[in-house]
């Protein structure tokens, strides 16, 4: 089949043309009724173009004018297919171009969740020190006000900070006593502030920029002051690695991976909102072994008791965790007690307070 | 040209030519791999349902093209990106601020992207618009993305505050701006369609939907003691709700009503959608118009109805499906992550079969909805089309140029995007 029918619109004006279309030796010729030559097309250049089923179009590479033909006689439009080796209507060449999108696609998913599980940790551990403190200050003072709001929810009548009532100011002077030795063998670039707070629960956290956050309930649920100390080192640990930096950089990449990159499909919300807590539990794991690490050595550096933080970490922590391993933001107690304990020496060990400052302590938030 | 004459001679009606199989298989495989991964493969799932419906749409006798690539969505999407992160970065930055600034920083960017949304959404209608070929010519949009991108927003606040009562004339005075600037090669395009019309076909629906939340608006303006549920609220305590029904003891009567009232308008609302897209659509495409090319609607709401009944249909054939599956994947999840000793690995296969059915399950509805509901409104919109002044197609001469795919990379990003 050597000539056919077909439609031809030249891309300069809308008006449909009949056409006669030649297969000539390397070229596809397009002429009107009259027989005058409106196209003549090489094979090699022959585009094929979505059309129906039924329809084979067709254009010429690299054209700037929209110049189409339609063939719509089956036979023909085979004949055409033969000559040209970039029009294939079987659709294998399709099919391997979507095999390879399809293997590209995923490469590319991989590789940003290998991203996402090594990368966006080593670039926090890297630029967070690089900050300048100012920064990391006013990031922390941002953060502070929104932990504040927070925790601060206004119902006890009291003041929500301990240790400015008359009647405990000595226990204020003796968390500073603590405090002070631990700063002056941590050796840390900028002055710590510590607040206690009228919280039951027994916890403490670090800020970016060094504000320390300790509940009454630490304190009440401490039997000796080492043990609070302990605590307190693990904090002084988080600010000196600074890991509330980190945890803001970290939160901001996995924002940007998870929320602009991936999961933007229907389902997807779930999907980022699943890596990002296996994720950041999986970076918070990772810091909180740093910061017993670092609370070890600093004990033993300031002459403390190692193996108070262990015992507090037990008697708070309670033998098993219910819930996933991998939404734990912290190691398991059981595992965090051993590493501590490893660090302890057999040298003696002075305690960080007197029996009478320890009951000074304890009344800090007596009010 | 034996197999010329077979084809319908050109008249005044538009025809789709597909085929709902091949439809559900692009869709089906679609969105497999936008699950495997993780949204990326949507460039190239968009462009070939876009390819798709083109193709088979024939308007007098010759049907359309699309001629946009995945990998211009995708160059646009990453372009969108570049934009973007220092605006994110910098709106970050200004949250850090102690002062008014940081106050005001949410606001700000909420009001900023809204406006960038609709400045993406003109840009990308101009993408669309100029990969769309027909009869050899393409179409093309003018005028400034900037422009309508202010006017939209004035335009939602106004929507807003009138609690949409503004909105068709929203809909009439932003589809004026848009298709006075839109052409078909050198055919000028523009809107006919009058707000006023709209709005007094779409009041009794508004009522429907608003008036029972007025109503219970008004009853507990009317009940409550103000005064007293403030006391009480503000004291604090365990015993909230128990002091508050004291000092208000009609409060759980004005409640239940509350409920059968928001319930009544939910009701409303899922049962008029589909006369309100029926609406929308027949208004909206009876009011295009090219040179002297006039379009008309004949589009029938029980049609848009049966897309709604097919879709139910679909979805409960799904369901049934998913439940017995994820019954049995229930079953190994709970084996998996049960048990004393519970391994990591066991975890993460747990988790990873909960969230992939989960997902499967809302890509499986997506996908039904758009094989069924979204497939047959571009179908009936498309085939209840009347068109007249037709021989103006004859002599249409080219214009316009390919426009950059910034637009629907922004759109994307911004998730304001459209077909
Ligand atoms: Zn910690």
């Amino acid at each position: 089949m050597q000539s056919g029918a077909g439609i031809f619109f030249d891309g300069i004006t809308s008006a449909r043309h009949d056409v006669a279309v030649t297969l000539g030796a390397a070229s596809l010729v397009i002429s009107d009724r009259t027989g005058n030559v409106l196209a003549n097309w090489p094979y090699n250049e022959l585009e094929p173009l979505t059309a129906p089923d039924k329809v084979l179009r067709i254009g010429r590479r690299g054209n700037l004018a929209l110049e189409r033909l339609e063939i719509f006689d089956a036979d023909f439009a085979h004949a055409v297919d033969e000559q040209a080796i970039h029009i294939d209507r079987t659709g294998m060449i399709q099919r391997r171009q979507r095999g390879s999108v399809i293997g590209w696609t995923v490469a590319a998913t991989v590789s940003m969740l290998l991203v996402a599980w090594f990368g966006i940790p080593a670039l926090a551990e890297r630029i967070a020190p690089l900050l300048p403190v100012t920064i990391e200050r006013k990031l922390g003072d941002a953060v502070d006000v929104q932990t504040r709001a927070m925790l601060d929810t206004g119902k006890t009548g009291t003041a929500f900070e301990c240790g400015t009532a008359d009647s405990e100011k000595a226990g204020r002077a003796a968390l500073d006593k603590m405090i002070h030795r631990l700063e002056a063998a941590a050796g840390l670039p900028g002055p710590l502030r510590s607040i206690v707070v009228r919280k039951v629960e027994a916890n403490a956290l670090a800020l970016p920029g060094g504000q320390v956050y300790i509940f009454r309930g630490l304190i009440d649920k401490a039997e000796n002051a080492d043990e609070v100390a302990g605590v307190i080192a693990h904090e002084i640990g988080h600010v000196a690695h600074r890991d509330g930096t980190k945890a803001v950089l970290q939160a901001g990449g996995l924002s940007f991976l998870f929320g602009m990159l991936l999961g933007d499909f229907v389902g997807g919300g779930a999907v980022v909102i699943a890596a990002k807590t296996v994720l950041q539990s999986s970076y918070t794991r990772e810091a909180e072994s740093a910061a017993d690490a670092y609370a070890a050595a600093l004990m033993n550096k300031a002459g403390g008791n190692v193996r108070a933080l262990a015992t507090m970490l037990t008697r708070i922590g309670g033998a098993t965790e219910p819930g996933m391993k991998i939404l734990l933001d912290h190691p398991e107690t059981k595992a965090r007690v051993a590493a501590i304990n490893k660090f302890a020496d057999a040298k003696s060990t002075t305690p960080f307070l007197d029996a009478k400052e320890w009951a000074a302590l304890k009344r800090i938030c007596a009010g | 040209m034996s197999s010329l004459e077979a084809e319908p001679a050109p008249g005044g009606s538009v025809r789709f030519l597909g085929h709902r199989r091949a439809y559900w298989r692009l869709l089906v495989r679609g969105a497999l791999l936008l699950m495997v991964t993780l949204g990326i493969y949507r460039f190239w799932l968009n462009t070939d349902v876009r390819r798709y419906l083109w193709a088979n749409t024939e308007v007098a006798g010759e049907t359309l093209e699309y001629t946009g690539t995945p990998l211009e969505l995708l160059i646009g999407f990453l372009i969108a990106i570049a934009i973007l992160i220092p605006i994110y970065l910098g709106f970050f930055l200004a949250a850090l601020d102690l002062g008014t600034i940081g106050q005001m920083s949410g606001m700000i960017a909420f009001l900023a992207l809204g406006v960038l949304g609709q400045y993406a959404v003109f840009r990308a209608r101009r993408y669309r618009l100029t990969r769309t070929i027909y009869r050899g010519l393409r179409f093309y949009q003018s005028g400034s993305a900037l422009l309508y991108a202010l006017r939209a927003s004035l335009w939602w606040i106004l929507t807003g505050l009138t609690i949409g009562l503004a909105y068709p004339f929203q809909v009439a005075s932003l589809e004026r701006y848009k298709m006075r600037h839109t052409y078909y090669g050198d055919l000028a395009g523009r809107f006919d369609g009058s707000g006023l019309r709209l709005f007094l076909r779409g009041l009794p629906m508004w009522i429907a939907v608003v008036a029972p939340i007025a109503v219970t608006i008004g009853a507990f303006i009317e009940v409550v003691d103000w005064q007293a549920l403030a006391d009480a609220a503000a004291a604090g305590g365990d015993d909230v709700m128990g002091r508050i029904e004291s000092t208000n003891p009609q409060i759980a009567d004005v409640m239940v009503f509350a409920m059968l009232m928001g319930g009544a308008s939910v009701t409303f609302a899922a049962v008029l959608y589909p006369v309100y897209q029926a609406l929308m659509l027949r208004w909206w495409s009876s009011g295009l118009r090219f040179g002297d090319i006039v379009m008309t609607s004949k589009l029938r709401t029980a049609q848009v109805y049966g897309a709604y009944v097919r879709f139910v249909g679909y979805a409960i054939l799904f369901s049934i499906v998913a439940a017995i599956v994820g019954g049995l994947a229930l079953v190994a999840a709970g084996l998996l992550a049960g048990g004393e000793q519970t391994s990591i690995f066991g975890e993460v296969a747990a988790t990873v079969i909960l969230l992939g059915g989960y997902v499967i399950l809302a890509l499986g509805f997506s996908t039904v909805y758009r094989a069924t509901v979204l497939l047959s409104l571009w179908q009936l919109g498309m085939e209840s089309l009347q068109l007249s002044g037709l021989s103006a197609l004859d002599q249409v001469k080219a214009a316009g140029r390919a426009s950059s795919p910034i637009g629907e990379g922004l759109a994307d990003a911004l998730n304001t995007g459209g077909y």
